[in-house]
């Protein structure tokens, strides 16, 4: 066994990471809130796990392992739930969305715990613009050579998480003309991208000890790639994501990685191949920019196709695993949903259309994630 | 005709602008030196630089034209008021009904002990104690504001610092109005004035601030979300307020709180985004600080030191045990919750307000009752922003200091 040992996990569980917002319920601005709802929510009893993030206007929920997406959803909703009684007794909003739309990254404050601290010594003004909001999805690996392998052949798919996801149309205070324009601000960091070309494990392993060895990386946390083998948990984890406005969208998001998954690692499409990513800032672009209206380029043929032919091919060929896996409906849903180009920040720019204010899009994104009682 | 007839006449007369100008810069310099020299609020400058311009320092600003600029500081409370009212969130206590409570038991607690402090240690009599005790229960809404503003403070024991605030003014304002008739009975007034004054004020003051209130939705909501023009329009129709209100002689705090809780709890589309009143707003604080330095009056502290001292220490153990009382559940630790008492303790502007408006109903009663409230208001007027300020650093709520500049 190398140095970096893949956690034995069962293939196609599922687990999310959603980091939200926290804002004030006056004006809708970020607010300095974490350590007092995390202060309340430990007296609470919830399923799964809620944790600081690196800024005092974020949380992070994140779910136990499931085998199905029905147990996920519930969980979540649950979990959803027990945050947002600790939120109303705190006045504060609860939102999804990749960013907040008008907040000033300076304002931000750093968590404080000694890693924050360090890492907001490190990247500087980068760690308070790093105040954005994803989803990560944790599929299970057999082993770590299948994480390999789903790594780079998922990486053909992370436009469809992006556009489907897409919910940062607005940064500090001002309409990006993106779908999701939190992706840009990973982009800053020295290590994001992608995973370098190893072909199983034992390569993947030989190149991390390298960078160890160099002292650039002390563990897989420093890398920010865009979709990487987690071996710690033994999943493939798919970071492109923005926190989508309700917990039933990121789960059904979830829940098309699962099908995709299986559909990769039982039918296995492709080989590992570096053409794959000749095209993939392109159509990582096209996604963050255009979201359902992007142009996507296939790495194998050079074909040309727009997102929604795209995710309705993409639907057709894993149909049958998602029908195993009982989430067809779902994800038809999701994937058909977007053929009249609906996604989060289309949604999100419609409110803005509508009222004219920026506080009032927070106001409502509360509400979608938080759902009166 | 004089040849010289152009020359203005001697002694050189002063005019309210000048002045205006003078505190303004007074408070400006003032607040820097407390802040540089001594880490202490700005505040506290400004109060300390009204103090050496005003009768009972330097006395270059007299009596004659502290009354004249009085006019600022009623506008300044126009200001402060509405704010205050618009952070009454009625969803928020109805949501969590423990808040109220709370609001309840810091404010009965404190006037409580107030009253039996100086009736059975000072010897005081009871309406004269009752009076003081209500005018006590309230925190310095000005002092809070400005102090978290400052600090740009952000977090629980900020937020229901501002909004036990909004809530304990509002219930010492009304106890206040309540206690008229009891105030007429002493003086021997008919029944009609015993009846009709409190109802008055009580009936005059709400419909001004529910008819403000209406009309300030009209018209944001046909400005629209221009925050700007939204202000301003906000602050010419909160000085049409208070104007009304003094010239029908209506409680100006009653009105203008009314209003701005109105205006918050009525706004059912949203019209208005949060008031910040912005530098406007500022300036407007400044100077109500300069000219409370300007009207201490320094003697009535020395003189009450006991009794101000006394009066200062029952007040915060009222507090700090009524809210300690409702943590459970509250959702604060107990730690934030002492810090939250804390944070209460500053008396100030309102105080002498409450004072003066009594003063001038019955003018007898005022002048005893002033040597009851004044000592605190003085101790409080300087040790009230420093332990705000404290109390929200402590709980860590106060923005970060920005690192040393290079």
């Amino acid at each position: 066994m190398g140095e970096l040992p893949f956690k034995l996990s069962q293939p196609l569980t599922l687990g999310i990471e959603l980091e939200l917002q926290i804002v004030n319920s006056r004006d809708y601005n970020l607010t300095r809130g974490a350590s007092d709802l995390l202060g309340s929510l430990a007296k609470s009893e919830h399923p799964g796990d809620i944790k600081p993030e690196i800024t005092e206007s974020m949380i992070e929920m994140s779910s136990s392992v499931h085998e199905s997406h029905v147990k996920l959803i519930a969980e979540l909703r649950t979990m959803r739930d027990a945050v947002a009684a600790a939120a109303r007794t705190l006045n504060l909003g609860i939102a999804g969305g990749g960013t907040h739309p008008f907040q000033k990254w300076n304002d931000r404050r750093i968590y404080d715990t000694e890693r924050f601290n360090q890492l907001a010594g490190l990247y500087g003004y980068l760690a308070k613009q790093f105040t954005v909001f994803g989803q990560h999805i944790h599929v299970g690996c057999a082993d770590g050579d299948e994480a390999v392998y789903l790594t780079h052949t998922l990486s053909r798919y992370a436009p469809h998480f992006i556009a489907l996801s897409a919910s940062s149309p607005f940064q500090q205070g001002e309409d990006t003309l993106f779908d999701s324009s939190r992706l840009s601000v990973i982009n800053a960091f020295p290590l994001s991208g992608t995973m370098p070309l190893a072909r199983n494990w034992e390569e993947f392993e030989a190149y991390f000890s390298r960078m160890q060895g160099f002292g650039i990386v002390k563990s897989m946390k420093d890398f920010y790639w865009d979709i990487r083998p987690k071996p710690e948990f033994g999943t493939v984890e798919i970071r492109v994501c923005d926190t989508p406005l309700s917990v039933d969208r990121a789960a059904a998001i979830a829940a098309y990685a699962q099908a995709l998954a299986r559909y990769l690692r039982l039918e296995r499409p492709w080989a590992i191949s570096a053409e794959a990513y000749l095209v993939y800032s392109y159509n990582r672009f096209q996604a963050c920019r255009y979201g359902m209206e992007a142009n996507l380029i296939d790495p194998c043929d050079g074909s040309s196709a727009s997102m929604r032919q795209d995710l309705a091919a993409t639907f057709s060929r894993i149909a049958p695993h998602a029908e195993e896996l009982g989430s067809r409906p779902l994800i038809q849903g999701l994937l058909m949903g977007a053929q009249d180009s609906a996604n989060d920040a289309r949604r999100l720019r419609a409110r803005l259309k509508e009222t004219q204010s920026f506080a009032d899009v927070v106001r409502w994104q509360c509400e979608q994630w938080m759902q009166p009682r | 005709m004089p040849e010289l007839s152009f020359l203005p006449a001697l002694p050189l007369p002063s005019n309210q602008i000048i002045w205006f100008g003078v505190l303004l810069i007074a408070g400006v310099v003032g607040g820097e030196i407390a802040k540089r020299a001594f880490f202490l609020p700005r505040i506290t400058g400004y109060v300390a630089a009204g103090l050496a311009l005003g009768p009972d320092g330097f006395a270059l600003l007299g009596r004659p034209m502290l009354d004249e600029l009085g006019v600022f500081a009623d506008i300044s409370i126009g200001l402060i008021l509405f704010e205050l009212g618009h952070r009454i969130d009625l969803r928020w206590l109805k949501r969590v009904p423990r808040l109220a409570l709370t609001s309840l038991a810091e404010s009965g607690l404190s006037a409580i002990l107030v009253y039996f402090t100086l009736t059975q240690l000072f010897g005081v009599g009871p309406l004269h104690a009752a009076v003081a005790a209500a005018i006590g229960l309230a925190t310095s809404p000005a002092v809070v504001m400005r102090i978290t503003a400052d600090l740009g403070a952000e977090g629980q024991v900020t937020e229901r610092t501002l909004l036990l605030t909004a809530l304990n003014c509002s219930i010492a304002v009304l106890a206040l109005t309540a206690l008229i008739p009891s105030l007429y009975l002493e003086y021997r007034a008919g029944w009609r004035i015993i009846l009709l004054h409190p109802l008055y004020l009580l009936g005059g003051s709400f419909v001004l601030g529910l008819a403000a209130s209406a009309l300030t939705l009209q018209v944001l909501q046909w400005i629209g979300k221009r925050v700007e023009v939204q202000v301003l329009a906000l602050v010419a129709l909160i000085l049409v307020t208070v104007g009304v209100a003094l010239i029908l002689k209506f409680s100006v705090l009653l009105a203008l709180l009314a209003y701005g809780g109105l205006v918050r709890n009525l706004d059912r589309n949203h019209s208005l985004a949060a008031p910040d009143f912005g530098l406007i707003g500022q300036m407007f604080f400044l100077i109500l600080f300069v000219l409370a330095g300007a009207n201490l009056d320094l003697a009535a502290a020395v003189k009450g030191i006991a009794i101000g001292a006394a009066f200062v220490a029952v007040r915060f153990i009222g507090k700090a045990t009524g809210i300690m009382a409702f943590i459970p559940g509250s959702g604060l630790k107990a730690r934030q919750g002492l810090l939250l008492a804390v944070a209460l303790t500053p008396m100030s502007g309102l105080a002498v307000i409450m004072l003066q408006d009594t003063q001038s109903l019955f003018p007898e009663f005022g002048r005893a009752l002033a040597s009851l409230v004044l000592p605190a208001v003085v101790l409080l007027e300087i040790a009230g922003p420093i332990l705000t300020q404290l109390a929200l650093k402590l709980a860590g709520e106060a923005r970060p200091e920005p690192a040393a500049k290079g």
